[in-house]
C-alpha cells in the first residue's frame, strides 16, 4: 500500500451515466464503505470492515462517481496529525476528496494541497455511516481543484435521509450555478481575525480582500469582540462529547481488545489504554474531567456556545458573507499536542461551533502556502458557491 | 416518638411499541438471545438513533392518562456510567427536559377519604442489555444479552407524598389500570414490564422534616412493595430510636426472608445533553390530537356503569378495571344482553373459564358474538343455566354456534308441560319419602325433589316450570 492510501478499490468502473459519471473520489476510513477497513485511523477499531455504505457513499456511487479507496488519516479525523488528507487530490490521483471537518480539518488539508475545500452547514449532510467524535460540530468537508465539482458532489450528498432524523426538516437547497452581483454583496471582515497573522498568510488575506473589492464588492469592517472565544468552547464542548462519543470502544461488541484480564473493568481499562494515541486520549481526559469533574464548565461552555451562535447571526444579518484568514502554520510536532491542534485550527473552527458554511479558496498564484478563507450564514450554502465561483471565474479574467 | 413515613416512587415501565426506542428491531427482549439487534443498539461506529414515533405516541398517551402535561418541547441526555451491559458507555435518558411535568392519581385511603398522589414528572429512557452470568468449566463468565438494549421505557417519578404501604400498593395498582387503559403497556410487576423502586425516610409525626432517604428495588409484585416499604418503615424506626443516623443508601428487598439488605452503591455519573437525537417538538395541536386518541379511563367508565346499566359501584370498579373486560361487557350489551346478565356470566363463569385455559379475554375464541348468542338463548329459555354452563365448555373447544351446538348435543330445555308432567309422576313415586317429609312440613324436601326431577331429565328440563307443576302437585297430595 503506498503511503497516501490505506486501501485502494480494486473496481474503479464507473456504473450508469449519472450526474457524477467517471468522477474519481477518495474517502477516509472514518467514512463507511461497505466491507472495507473502516477504522477511523485508531486501534480501537483495528480490523474493524463497515458493514454498509455511508449514506453519503451509496448517493455519490448512484451519481456514478467512483470511491477510489481510503487516505490515510489522522485518529478518528481529529486535527490532522499523521493524516494524507488532500495529497490524493493534490497529486491528481483523485478529482476529489471526502474528509471530516471537527475544526477545520478538510479546509487546511485544501490549504495544504493548495486546491478547494468546502464545509457544508451543519445537518446538510447525512451522519449515518460517519465515524465521528463530536457530533454536534463535525460535518463531511469535500475537496477538490474545481469548486464547481465540489457543488455538483454537495447537491448530490445533501439532503433528508431516512435513516439520519437530525437533519433539519427544511425546504431542499437549489444547487444550480447563481449569479452574484457584487455591487449589492457585502463581505465582513472581522477586525479581531486579523490580529496576530503571519507573514504570508497576512499578505494572502489582504489580496484576498483587495480582489474582493476590486471585483466590485462592499467590504464592512466589524467587530466580533468574542471572536477568541470559539476555540475555548469548542475545546470544552467538543472533549466533552468526544468522550461520550467513544464510550462505545469498549472492546466488548469489536475493536481491539487486551487478552488476560481478570474481570470486566481490568478489560476495559487495558483495551481503552492500548486503543487510543496519546492526543485524543489527552482529549478524551478532558471530556471526562469536564463531564465528572467541571460540570458547571461545561454548562458555562454551552452557554457561551449560545450566546456565540446569537452574535454570529446578528453578524451575519448585517453581511452577505464573511472572509476569514487561512488557519495557522504550527510546526510539525506541535500538532501532535491539544494545544498546537488548537492553535492551527484558531481561524477555522469558528464555523464548527456556528454550523455555518465556511469555503476555503486556494491563492491567486496557485502556488503560495495561503489562501483564505469565505463563510455564509447556515443553510446559505448555495450563495457561498456562487461565491467562489464568480471569484475564480475573476481570477481566470472571466465576466460575471 | 411516634413516626410517619415519607414515600416517593420511580416506577419503570416498559412500552409495548412494536420496535425498539431509536431502531426497528423487535421489542421482543425474551426471544433467543441477541437476535433482535442491528448496528444502531449494538452502537456500531457510524450507526445514527431514529427515535420512534410509536414509541413517542405510547409514551405521551400514558403520560395523558395519568394526568401529566405534555412538555413543548422535551430531549435526550446521556447518563454516563460505564458498564458492560450499557453497550456506549451512556444511557439515553431525559434528565433535564423531560417528556411530560405533574399529573397524579387519586386513591381511596384506608379510611375512606380520597388521597391526591402527586407525579413530579415522566420520562422517556432506554433499557439496558441484560447480563448473564455462567462458568465455563472453572472459568466464570459474563454473558450479554442486547435484546433488551435500547427496549423503550418510561420512568414515573412521584413527588414524596406517600405516607403508607397502603397507599403505595393502590396507587400503583390504579396506575396499572389506567396506562393499560391507554394500551401502552400490561404493567406487570411479574414480568418485569413495570419495576418500581422506593424512596423511604421516616420522620417524627406532625413535622415537616425531610430526611435522608433510603432506596429500596427488587420487588416484583405490588404486595412486595407494600411489604417492602412497611420493612424499610420499622427498619428505619428501630435505627433511630437506637441513636443511629440514616444513611443514604440503596437496599434490595429479599422476598423470602422478608427484609431489604443493603447493596453496593452504584456509581452515578453525569447527565449530558445529546448531541445526535433531536429534540422533541409538541405543538398544542399534536397534544389535542393524542388526547383525542385517549379513551375514557376507568373511573369515568365505572361512573357510567353505575348510572348508565345500574350496576353497583363495586361491580362497575370491577368491570372497567381491566379495559378488555370493560369492552367485552360492553360488547355483550350492544347484542341486547340485560346488563345484569351480562355481568353476572362474564364475572362468574366466562373469566374463571378463560383464565384456567391460559387465555386472554381480548384472544379467547368464546368472541363476545358467540356468547352473546349463547346468554340470548338462555333468556328466551331455549336452554337453561345448566347447559349454557355445558355448552360454553363446548365453545372453547368447538368452532360451532352455539345455536349447533345445542341442537347436536341435545342441550335444549324442555318446556314441554305433558313430557314433564309426566317425568314428575314418575319421580315422586319413586321417592314417597321425600314426598312424606314434604307433607310433614318440611319445605327442603321441595328443593330436594326438583334437584331429582332435573336430573332425570338429563338436567334438559325448564326448571321454572318443574317448580310450578311440582308445586300444584304436591298441594293436591
Amino acid at each position: 500500500m503506498d503511503s497516501i492510501f490505506v486501501y485502494l478499490n480494486p473496481e474503479t468502473a464507473s456504473e450508469g451515466s449519472g450526474p457524477l459519471h467517471g468522477l474519481k473520489i477518495a474517502i477516509q476510513p472514518n467514512i463507511s464503505a461497505s466491507g472495507w477497513a473502516t477504522d477511523a485511523g485508531s486501534n480501537a477499531l483495528i480490523n474493524f470492515k463497515a458493514l454498509e455504505d455511508a449514506t453519503l457513499v451509496s448517493r455519490l456511487r448512484e451519481a456514478g462517481a467512483v470511491i477510489q479507496g481510503l487516505t490515510r488519516m489522522s485518529e478518528f479525523g481529529f486535527g490532522l496529525a499523521g493524516s494524507r488528507a488532500g495529497d490524493a487530490v493534490s497529486r491528481g490521483a483523485v478529482d476529489a476528496e471526502m474528509v471530516l471537518d471537527l475544526m477545520g480539518e478538510s479546509r487546511l488539508a485544501a490549504q495544504r494541497a493548495a486546491v478547494c475545500g468546502f464545509k457544508p452547514s451543519y445537518g446538510l449532510i447525512s451522519r449515518y455511516g460517519l465515524i465521528g467524535l463530536i457530533p454536534s460540530m463535525e460535518t463531511c468537508g469535500v475537496l477538490s481543484r474545481s469548486l464547481k465539482n465540489i457543488r455538483e458532489m454537495v447537491k448530490i450528498i445533501a439532503g433528508p435521509d431516512e435513516r439520519d432524523f437530525s437533519l433539519p426538516d427544511e425546504k431542499p437547497l437549489d444547487f444550480s450555478p447563481q449569479k452574484m452581483n457584487p455591487k449589492k454583496t457585502t463581505v465582513g471582515v472581522i477586525t479581531e481575525t486579523k490580529s496576530g497573522l503571519q507573514g504570508d498568510q497576512e499578505a494572502a488575506f489582504h489580496a484576498a480582500i483587495d480582489d474582493l473589492k476590486e471585483s466590485g464588492f462592499r467590504i464592512k469592517e466589524m467587530s466580533f469582540p468574542d471572536f477568541s472565544l470559539f476555540s475555548l468552547v469548542h475545546k470544552i464542548v467538543g472533549s466533552v462529547e468526544a468522550s461520550s462519543c467513544t464510550g462505545r470502544y469498549d472492546s466488548v461488541r469489536y475493536g481491539h481488545r487486551v487478552p488476560g484480564a481478570k474481570n470486566w473493568n481490568e478489560m476495559y481499562l487495558s483495551s481503552r489504554e492500548e486503543a487510543f494515541g496519546l492526543l485524543v486520549k489527552s482529549y478524551l481526559f478532558q471530556g471526562a474531567f469536564f463531564q465528572f469533574q467541571r460540570y458547571d464548565a461545561y454548562e458555562d461552555a454551552c452557554r457561551i456556545r449560545a450566546r456565540l451562535l446569537a452574535d454570529m447571526q446578528k453578524t451575519m444579518s448585517k453581511v452577505d458573507f464573511l472572509v476569514i484568514p487561512a488557519a495557522n502554520e504550527v510546526p510539525k510536532e506541535a500538532t501532535a499536542s491539544l494545544a498546537g491542534t488548537y492553535e492551527q485550527f484558531s481561524p477555522t473552527v469558528f464555523a464548527s461551533v456556528t454550523g455555518q458554511p465556511a469555503l476555503y479558496l486556494p491563492s491567486a498564484s496557485g502556488s503560495a502556502q495561503f489562501g483564505f478563507q469565505l463563510a455564509g450564514p447556515r443553510l446559505g450554502d448555495a450563495r457561498l458557491f456562487a461565491l467562489g465561483e464568480h471569484l475564480l471565474n475573476m481570477r481566470q479574467g472571466g465576466k460575471s | 416518638m411516634e413516626f410517619e413515613a415519607v414515600i416517593g416512587l420511580e416506577i419503570h415501565v416498559e412500552l409495548n411499541a412494536r420496535t425498539k426506542l431509536f431502531c426497528d428491531c423487535p421489542n421482543n427482549p425474551g426471544d433467543e438471545p441477541n437476535i433482535n439487534t442491528c448496528p444502531v443498539c449494538l452502537w456500531f461506529p457510524g450507526a445514527v438513533p431514529r427515535l420512534s414515533r410509536e414509541v413517542l405516541e405510547k409514551a405521551a398517551l400514558l403520560c395523558l392518562a395519568l394526568g401529566g402535561e405534555l412538555q413543548p418541547k422535551s430531549a435526550f441526555d446521556q447518563k454516563v456510567y460505564y458498564y458492560p451491559d450499557l453497550p456506549k458507555g451512556f444511557q439515553l435518558s431525559q434528565a433535564h427536559l423531560p417528556l411530560s411535568r405533574g399529573g397524579g392519581i387519586d386513591i381511596t385511603d384506608e379510611d375512606g377519604s380520597t388521597k391526591r398522589l402527586r407525579i413530579h414528572h415522566i420520562h422517556m429512557e432506554e433499557d439496558v442489555a441484560k447480563l448473564v452470568h455462567e462458568m465455563e468449566g472453572r472459568v466464570p463468565i459474563s454473558l450479554v444479552d442486547f435484546n433488551r438494549a435500547g427496549a423503550p421505557l418510561v420512568e414515573i417519578v412521584t413527588e414524596p407524598d406517600f405516607r403508607t404501604p397502603y397507599q403505595a400498593m393502590e396507587f400503583l395498582k390504579a396506575l396499572r389500570t389506567q396506562v393499560r387503559y391507554a394500551g401502552s403497556s400490561e404493567c406487570s410487576m411479574e414480568n418485569g414490564t413495570m419495576r418500581v423502586d422506593a424512596n423511604i425516610s421516616i420522620r417524627p409525626k406532625g413535622t415537616g422534616q425531610m430526611n435522608t432517604k433510603v432506596e429500596v428495588k427488587n420487588m416484583n409484585s405490588v404486595r412486595h412493595v407494600g411489604d417492602a416499604i412497611a420493612h424499610e418503615i420499622s427498619r428505619q424506626s428501630a435505627c433511630v430510636q437506637a441513636g443511629e443516623t440514616v444513611v443514604l443508601h440503596t437496599r434490595l428487598w429479599d422476598p423470602d426472608k422478608k427484609v431489604t439488605l443493603p447493596m453496593r452503591a452504584k456509581f452515578e455519573g453525569p447527565c449530558v445533553p445529546d448531541p445526535i437525537v433531536p429534540a422533541i417538538e409538541l405543538s398544542q395541536q399534536d397534544i389535542k390530537a393524542l388526547r383525542s386518541r385517549l379513551p375514557e379511563m376507568p373511573a369515568a367508565r365505572a361512573e357510567r356503569f353505575v348510572s348508565q346499566h345500574g350496576l353497583t359501584g363495586e361491580e362497575a370498579t370491577f368491570l372497567s378495571t381491566d379495559p378488555d373486560v370493560a369492552a367485552y361487557f360492553e360488547t355483550l350489551l350492544g347484542q341486547g344482553i340485560a346488563p345484569r346478565t351480562a355481568m353476572h356470566w362474564l364475572t362468574t363463569q366466562l373469566i374463571p373459564a378463560v383464565r384456567d385455559r391460559g387465555q386472554e379475554l381480548g384472544t379467547t375464541p368464546v368472541t363476545p358474538a358467540r356468547f352473546a348468542m349463547l346468554l340470548k338463548m338462555l333468556s328466551n329459555d331455549e336452554i337453561n343455566a345448566n347447559a349454557a354452563r355445558e355448552v360454553l365448555v363446548h365453545l372453547f373447544d368447538s368452532e360451532e354456534s352455539p345455536d349447533a351446538i345445542v341442537h347436536a348435543r341435545g342441550f335444549k330445555q324442555v318446556s314441554d308441560r305433558g313430557e314433564l308432567d309426566s317425568l314428575i309422576d314418575r319421580v315422586l313415586g319413586e321417592q314417597p319419602s321425600a314426598v312424606n317429609d314434604f307433607r310433614a312440613g318440611q319445605s327442603k324436601a321441595m328443593g330436594f325433589l326438583i334437584g331429582q326431577i332435573m336430573q332425570a331429565s338429563g338436567g334438559k328440563a325448564n326448571p321454572k316450570i318443574i317448580r310450578e307443576l311440582l308445586a300444584k302437585k304436591l298441594e293436591k297430595m
